[in-house]
């Protein structure tokens, strides 16, 4: 339905360049492969849909792609619709992650993450967090401190409420022994206000993802204490589980299948993007958006989602969002 | 009580309602342990609180004789004309009704159609081409330059191949 | 200095034969999607994404900013036009430009919006060049507590629009605050006046609801009280703006401008709130023999001030993106991962790190602002002509335009549910004399407000007196006050001295 292609086509006259002349192409696995995001143009998740097409047209695995777009809360809205009209169909493909896995849950939809086949996961992007340049706060240990004396005076900013900043917040206090609902927690729409408000010291602290505070770090406007990943993502920066602290958690993101599809049109789709990630063109892609590759398919990927779900319950009922 | 009174309060009650809504909806926010100063239902309440208030005043002030009398715009307004207004209201009803199965170009030209009708056109096969041309061709802009899905149905299945 | 010689570098490269292409390119895409309904400079920036493969970054965001401002120039058409604005910060234009068109001033009206677009988007850009670093130094002074009070300062705007009854004005507000209300909370990520509709989850649009208002309900109420056989065509009257529209028009568009930069340089900013400040501005400063033009034949201050705080708030939403790297908007966040596709990270230092690419979008972006006045200001004959359309024809027009800007976005059935009974809520609300202006300006404000003010909240632990021991948060609160009464008691005092 949507061909974005076709307005680069019209307006810049442009052909959409190969990105590696010459590379080796591979054994084309689809015709047409349909990719569903359940977000608007732009985002995260659209972005890893467009980076699967770009990679594999250039890599020569699917000749053309359909794209749908349908936005809204957290996903929730555009997954029902996957399921209702893809149910079987082995050459469709839907780009969730984490965000969903929450959404799902706060929103008590009916559809849920149960009702899609997982293939992979794609990308992981870790959190970071940050306190002003002129905070008092020196360190993780110096953070933890004043958490533990008094949560309520660490207003801490981040993205919506029951979001992965949220939740890592309440992990936090639960590491200490506090109950994830004692914190101070500023929810701001979007990252500029957020960043605004920690660049202005309006808050102590923040959370959120990596890149989105990486360039106010390099420039010494925000003070990194820890990052949230399995291993550093940013330069002299422990992450919590070096501080001792064992909390691992990041926004991934990765594709699933439709319901009802079989082990064989299953195991095509795993193949494919097994395939995928094997080319220089999805490695340049990935180089290039700095993102973090955390490829991981099969019964990984399916024990990894369900322990992530039930973390992320977890934290979720101690706010009071799943009752 | 004259008609325009009795109007007046029918929708000074209608305000009066949509307060007692909103605060019922308010009553209904789950309560959440989180550690906040103001809480989700705080404003809620207010702006519940805010729209009963006005609504008994309303309800007062269309008591006292209402206000639609005075108005510039009722002074010898023409009546009720049932005929447009039903023709327009089919007219979005076929929207709704006709989107999702039949797709924009049908929903588009049929609702075009009823509305011109609505106001006094009687040329309904010429209304029904120019709306089908452009109707199509706002279809063709819209997703085929712009890549934006506004409906696939019928029509564009023939014409552009589009799945609906 | 160093911005002269930074600015001069900008211009060498801008003015390449290939850079002036995708310039002109940009502003004519622009201008064309400002015009469609429901497709804003996010949305196009977005679907051009993909380009960055392809293109060098300086042609690719060359393209972007004609896009962006070109949408701006763009976006005040439909809603002086049609009654049916493209973008929030546009609706406060329609106020008083959808009546100039009904009454034979669709011409004036139209190119004082242009015009005042590129006086804004100047301003804005010169701005954006010399002031940008140290403005947003400032605005980063600006917490939960100021926003609060500044949006406190904004309804005041409220009471320029209540129309003839308080009661039923502020009636309207509330309606408006209360469609605010619905989807996600977000401090608490509770469901409000949901309904338990997964699709109303994101909340309403208040784009969605301002189309509903002025145009659905508007045509609802033409039909109700429709004379068979009477046809009316809407007089198109003199295109150009005369002498006085030139007069009316100048100080408000300084003003507007002047207004609406700040406010885009706010992280929390916005386009819609100077939108606002400057409609009532213009609204008490103008002269008593065109006061009653406002809200019965639309006053041309109404349009060029509000427009040019749009197109200034826009340009001004470039600076915390260029010198912070802060997605502030929708379309700066799309803009950012461009940058990002590039392998170039917005932040702190890309006025150094990128000095060249930096100035040549700065340069582009006045190179863009003349050839939108000039591409623009010819178009203003052809779009007023649209009015002259038969009426049967153009309202149904009207009505298929709003449904596909409202159902082509979203592809929810339950928005045009939304677009259809708002509408029919409007024509009540039309037939008993209940303003409208109020519901649009209590939507966007409510949320706003009620968010800022929890924020503020949450960091104070409780404590209420935030609001008049942070300076700058009383020294707002003290200008609303003067906003509210300020025009009272002047008024009183001019009548004093005549008696």
């Amino acid at each position: 339905m949507t061909t974005r292609r076709s307005l680069i086509a019209a307006t810049a006259g442009l052909p959409m360049a190969t990105l590696l002349p010459g590379a080796a192409r591979a054994q084309q696995r689809f015709n047409s492969l349909y990719v569903f995001v359940p977000a608007g143009p732009g985002g995260g998740w659209d972005g890893l849909g467009r980076a699967i097409e770009q990679a594999s047209r250039s890599a020569g695995l699917v000749n053309s792609f359909q794209f749908d777009n349908v936005g809204g809360a957290g996903g929730t809205v555009g997954l029902p619709r996957f399921v209702g009209q893809r149910r079987g169909r082995g050459d469709a493909i839907m780009v969730a992650g984490a965000v969903m896995v929450g959404a799902v849950l706060t929103n008590r939809t009916p559809v849920g993450l149960k009702d899609v086949t997982p293939i992979a996961r794609m990308t992981t992007e870790p959190g970071v967090i940050v306190v002003p340049a002129s905070s008092d706060l020196r360190d993780l240990a110096g953070f933890m401190a004043a958490l533990r004396a008094n949560p309520g005076a660490v207003s801490v900013g981040g993205g919506s409420a029951g979001g992965i900043d949220h939740i890592t917040l309440g992990l936090l206090l639960k590491s200490l022994g506090k109950n994830a609902r004692e914190a101070s927690y500023v929810a701001f729409a979007g990252g500029g206000p957020a960043q605004a408000a920690i660049l202005g010291a309006q808050v102590r602290a923040g959370i959120s993802g990596v890149s989105e505070f990486a360039e106010q770090i390099k420039a010494g406007r925000m003070r990194a204490l820890a990052t949230t990943g399995e291993t550093r993502s940013l330069d002299g920066v422990p992450t919590l589980k070096e501080s001792g602290i064992d909390i691992v958690i990041g926004n991934w993101r990765g594709v699933f299948g439709a319901p009802g599809i079989n082990a064989t049109q299953r195991q095509a789709l795993s193949d494919y993007i097994g395939a995928l990630v094997a080319t220089p063109q999805w490695k340049e892609i990935v180089a290039r958006q700095g993102w973090d590759e955390a490829y991981l398919s099969g019964a990984d990927f399916e024990r990894f989602l369900a322990r992530d779900q039930a973390d992320t319950e977890q934290v979720l009922r101690d706010i009071g969002l799943v009752t | 009580m004259r008609d325009t009174q009795r109007s007046d309060l029918g929708a000074a009650v209608f305000v009066l309602v949509l307060g007692l809504v909103a605060a019922w909806q308010a009553a209904v926010i789950p309560t959440t342990p989180l550690y906040a100063q103001v809480g989700p239902k705080a404003i809620p309440y207010l702006i519940a609180a805010g729209l009963i208030a006005l609504g008994i005043g309303l309800v007062a002030a269309a008591l006292r004789g209402g206000w639609s009398h005075d108005l510039e715009d009722m002074q010898g307004a023409p009546r009720t004309n049932w005929r447009a207004l039903s023709l327009l209201l089919a007219g979005l009803l076929a929207n709704i009704a006709l989107i999702v199965p039949f797709g924009f170009t049908v929903a588009a030209t049929v609702q075009f159609t009823l509305v011109a009708a609505a106001f006094g056109s009687t040329a309904h096969a010429r209304n029904v081409v120019i709306a089908f041309i452009v109707s199509l061709g706002a279809y063709a802009l819209f997703v085929k330059a712009l890549g934006v899905n506004i409906g696939a149905g019928v029509i564009e299945a023939l014409v552009f191949g589009d799945p609906g | 200095m160093e911005t002269l010689s930074g600015l001069a570098m900008g211009f060498g490269h801008a003015l390449t034969l290939t850079n002036l292409g995708w310039a002109l390119l940009g502003c004519f895409l622009g201008t064309a999607i400002g015009v469609l309904p429901g497709i804003g400079p996010a949305l196009t920036i977005a679907l051009l994404l993909p380009i960055t493969f392809s293109v060098p970054a300086t042609g690719a965001f060359i393209l972007f900013c004609g896009v962006f401002y070109g949408a701006m120039y763009g976006g005040s058409t439909t809603s002086i036009l049609l009654n049916t604005p493209g973008e929030s910060g546009s609706i406060i234009t329609s106020l008083e430009g959808a009546k100039m068109a009904k009454n034979g001033r669709a011409g004036p009206a139209l190119a004082t919006a242009a015009i005042g677009s590129f006086v804004a988007g100047t301003v804005g850009t010169i701005g954006i060049a010399f002031l940008g670093p140290v403005v947003v130094e400032l605005a980063l002074k600006l917490g939960p507590a100021e926003y609060f009070c500044l949006m406190v300062l904004c309804f005041v705007t409220v009471s320029a629009v209540l129309g003839g009854s308080a009661l039923r004005g502020l009636t309207s507000l509330f309606f408006g605050l209360l469609l605010g209300l619905v989807g996600i909370d977000l401090q608490t990520g509770q469901p409000r006046l949901t309904f338990g509709i997964p699709e109303l989850l994101d909340g309403v649009n208040v784009v969605l609801v301002a189309v509903a208002l002025f145009a659905v309900g508007e045509t609802l109420y033409l039909a109700w009280r429709y004379v068979e056989g009477k046809q009316e065509v809407l007089p198109v009257g003199s295109i150009m703006m005369s002498k006085t529209d030139w007069k009316r028009s100048f100080w408000p568009w300084v003003r507007g401008a002047g207004i609406g930069f700040p406010f885009g340089v706010m992280p929390a900013g916005g386009t819609e709130m100077p939108t606002m400040l400057s409609y009532y501005m213009e609204r008490k400063l103008t002269k008593p023999e065109h006061q009653k033009e406002f809200g019965t034949t639309g006053a041309i201050e109404g349009v060029a001030g509000p427009e040019a705080a749009n197109n200034a708030a826009a340009a001004g939403i470039l600076v915390p993106m260029l010198t912070l790297g802060l997605p502030t908007s929708a379309t700066a966040a799309i803009m950012l991962s461009a940058f990002q596709s590039y392998g170039i990270q917005p932040g702190p230092l890309l006025f150094t790190s990128q000095a060249e690419l930096v100035w040549t979008l700065i340069a582009s972006l006045f190179i863009a602002n003349v050839m939108l006045v000039v591409l623009n200001l010819p178009l203003v004959g052809l779009w007023a002509r649209i009015l002259t359309i038969p009426q049967p024809q153009l309202y149904a027009g009207i009505l298929v335009f709003a449904t596909i800007g409202t159902y082509g976005i979203s592809n929810s059935v339950v928005d045009l549910f939304l677009l259809y009974g708002i509408g029919i809520i409007a024509m009540f609300m039309r037939r008993f004399d209940f303003p409208v202006a109020p519901v649009v300006i209590g939507m966007i404000l409510g949320p706003m407000a009620e968010q800022a003010l929890r924020q503020a909240m949450t960091i104070s632990q409780g404590d209420w007196s935030v609001f008049v021991t942070r300076p700058i948060s009383l020294a707002i609160l003290l200008v609303a006050v003067a906003a509210l009464v300020g025009p009272r008691l002047y008024g009183a005092w001019v009548r004093r001295m005549a008696a």
